[in-house]
């Protein structure tokens, strides 16, 4: 699906929305089930129509939205990283450590995004231009980022501004507006040259780079713009808890490509939308809460959550075969 | 987890003396984040970490008795219960939906000392009792936080090893697995002794998992390099069995050997005949905790931190332990008896 050149607005709205409409395809059935229990959600726990019940909601759901926009941009380039959940990490600390500091929130922020940027860029040099199998460069990155995270915050601790904990993580939905401005910006990006480039890269980098499409260019990108949204993801958690802990992130390197996968992201690149991977990270995140209201018990929720996922991702495999 | 850095707990402090500010009012008599708005019957949470290890299971098992009985006098009508799998977050989404479903209590095994910080004030600013053992958060916007001492677990390990010996002798010692609290706390509670005791030499320490098979292969190696052993520090249970067991393997005489009441090891201790001490963070710690938010909610006053005494396993009363063996997992954990009496005991202590 390289048509993502196609679906830049200007050729007539008609064709815009066909191929839009053409793309969801693959994830239709996703979004059913996401819709299903985002209403099973809603009559189970009425409170989630007001402010404070949606800003929780989306809340538990943004970092996760997050890690798999992260993991969802290196998986359509043709790459995985499994410093996921390390970086989401090294966010936190840092958010933790600096921002109640002399550097404040503003300088805070900007070491968080700049370490993430940094070394999302490095990882992605060393991938691209050594040429070396992503998932060994990001795991043996991974040991590295989660020992320099705990070098930043040995154990638990660290503080947050109040103001700023209450802002992102109060009882206004101030989080599912960022994630809104995130998806806005990503709607933008692909309307870049770097943007343009991501799926062509991921899906036929010889052929791409034949076309004089800048391949490693878009490929480095987008490491650098995923470091950016994990250590981001990390700023949030450590603003929801208040505090910073160098083990937090680590379940989320798994969740991200669960969710992406859930998403119908392929693991051979160019394949997916980032819609389909926001909503794997939804329907992961709904299912925690649906089934604590359903009132399963710890062991039937393992079954369950093993089920949804894999029905979620074979129905549409079995429609597109049948077709 | 438990000792944070004094800058974190000074800030939770802070937030908790913010949060009392900012309209918190509860009677004096009453225990913290109770309001006296809720009535029996009450529903229970249970927010566990993580379900899966034998321990965690047993557990689980104290706490479900303790509701029945619960129920039986008319002040429970539920008990709900969430698994984290290992994860924080998860965990705090839980605690989430705990206080969207407004449970009367929540009883907590927290995954992360720091993380539940804000997720616990909103529990507490709605008047829900909140009672934290085993893992504790550093939060003080809960109602009581429950645990044994973990410090004091090596301390007396370590007193046990060191009279054993008569003072002179070479140990090896077996710790947890390193960056861990618990087997740093308890590793650190035997320092000063082990310093003020110069004539006991240390041959080696190995940090492994809390299993047998790693603290079996890390002693078989140390027994090659190291001829004569006169005692084992061991400052977990699966850890002693894993020594016991390797002695035996090599046709070594049993030496002295700390350790805790995991099954497994106190059947070694009977039939080895060794000389040996065991302690335990109890299973019942669970049940205690439910039966202690009961009695905050329906208005007793709860000390904001139960200190569990350690109960002590020796030579002279392990027969009553092993009796009773059967009642629980081969790879589970001897607890010792608990009943009503004595939780009103640990709640009268100040």
């Amino acid at each position: 699906m390289s048509n993502a050149s196609l679906s830049a607005p200007g050729r007539g709205n008609a064709l815009y929305w066909a191929i839009q409409a053409k793309r969801n395809i693959g994830v239709r059935s996703l979004f059913l089930v996401v819709l299903a229990f985002m209403v099973a959600y809603g009559f189970l726990f009425h409170g989630l129509f007001t402010g404070t019940g949606f800003a929780k909601f989306t809340q538990s759901w943004f970092p996760l939205a997050l890690v798999a926009m992260a993991q969802a941009i290196l998986m359509l380039t043709g790459g995985i990283s499994l410093a996921i959940g390390a970086l989401v990490s090294l966010g936190a600390v840092i958010a933790a450590t600096t921002m109640t500091g002399p550097l404040g929130v503003a300088g805070g922020a900007a070491v968080v995004g700049i370490v993430g940027l940094g070394i999302g860029a490095a990882t992605g040099l060393i991938v691209v231009k050594l040429r070396l199998p992503a998932i060994v460069v990001t795991l043996a990155g991974s040991f590295i980022i989660a020992g320099a995270a705990l070098l930043v915050l040995p154990r638990p601790g660290g503080a947050m501004p109040d103001w700023l904990s209450n802002l992102l993580a109060g009882n206004t939905p101030a989080a599912f507006a960022v994630l809104v401005v995130i998806v806005l910006l990503w709607k933008l990006y692909l309307a870049t040259p770097l943007g343009l480039s991501l799926y062509a890269a991921g899906e036929n980098p010889v052929g791409a780079y034949r076309s004089g499409v800048p391949v490693d260019a878009a490929r480095i990108a987008a490491y650098a713009i995923s470091g950016l949204l994990c250590t981001g993801a990390g700023l949030f958690v450590a603003a929801q808890t208040g505090s910073g802990d160098p083990i937090i992130g680590t379940s989320f390197t798994l969740n991200s490509i669960a969710a992406a996968v859930l998403g119908g992201i392929g693991f051979l690149g160019g394949q997916g939308t980032m819609r389909g991977a926001l909503a794997g990270s939804l329907l992961l995140s709904l299912m925690i809460s649906v089934m604590f209201f359903l009132g399963f018990t710890p062991v039937a929720q393992y079954v369950a959550q093993g089920l949804i996922i894999i029905g979620a991702v074979a129905i549409p495999q079995f429609r597109m075969r049948a077709r | 987890m438990k000792k944070s850095s004094l800058f974190a707990s000074a800030s939770m402090l802070g937030l908790g003396l913010l949060m009392s500010v900012a309209g918190v009012s509860q009677a004096d008599a009453a225990a913290n984040c109770i309001k006296g708005d809720r009535k029996a019957p009450y529903t229970l949470g249970w927010a566990n970490i993580y379900s899966v290890p034998t321990w965690m299971k047993q557990t689980q098992g104290t706490i479900e008795a303790e509701v029945e009985q619960l129920k039986k006098e008319g002040l429970v009508d539920k008990l709900v219960v969430t698994d984290a799998q290992g994860d924080a977050n998860v965990q705090i989404q839980q605690i989430q939906s705990m206080i969207d479903a407004d449970v009367d209590a929540i009883i907590l095994i927290a995954g992360s000392s720091t993380a539940p910080a804000r997720v616990l004030a909103d529990a507490c600013a709605k008047g829900i009792a909140i009672i934290n053992f085993d893992s504790l958060v550093d939060t003080n916007d809960v109602t009581a936080k429950v645990n044994t001492d973990s410090n004091q677990w090596g301390e007396q390990a370590t007193k046990f090893m060191i009279d054993a010996l008569g003072g002179k002798g070479k140990i090896i010692i077996l710790n947890g697995p390193a960056g861990v609290s618990v087997s740093d706390d308890r590793r650190a509670g035997g320092d000063a002794l082990l310093k003020a005791n110069p004539d006991i030499q240390i041959l080696a320490e190995t940090n492994t998992a809390y299993n047998v098979a790693p603290a079996q292969e890390a002693v078989t190696s140390l027994l090659f390099a190291n001829p004569e052993i006169d005692g084992i520090l061991s400052f977990g249970g699966a850890l002693s069995a894993g020594a016991v067991l390797a002695l035996d393997k090599q046709g070594r005489e049993q030496v002295p050997i700390t350790g805790e009441n995991a099954r497994q090891f106190l059947e070694l201790w009977k039939e080895k005949g060794l000389k040996s001490w065991a302690t335990m963070q109890p299973n019942w710690l669970g049940a205690f905790a439910a039966y202690t938010a009961v009695q905050a909610l329906e208005g007793k006053d709860v000390p904001a931190f139960v200190k569990i005494p350690l109960p002590v396993i020796d030579n002279s009363n392990i027969d009553e332990y092993l009796a009773r063996a059967k009642d629980f997992p081969a790879d589970g954990y001897i607890y010792s008896p608990y009943d009503r009496e004595l939780f009103a005991k640990l709640l009268a202590q100040k």
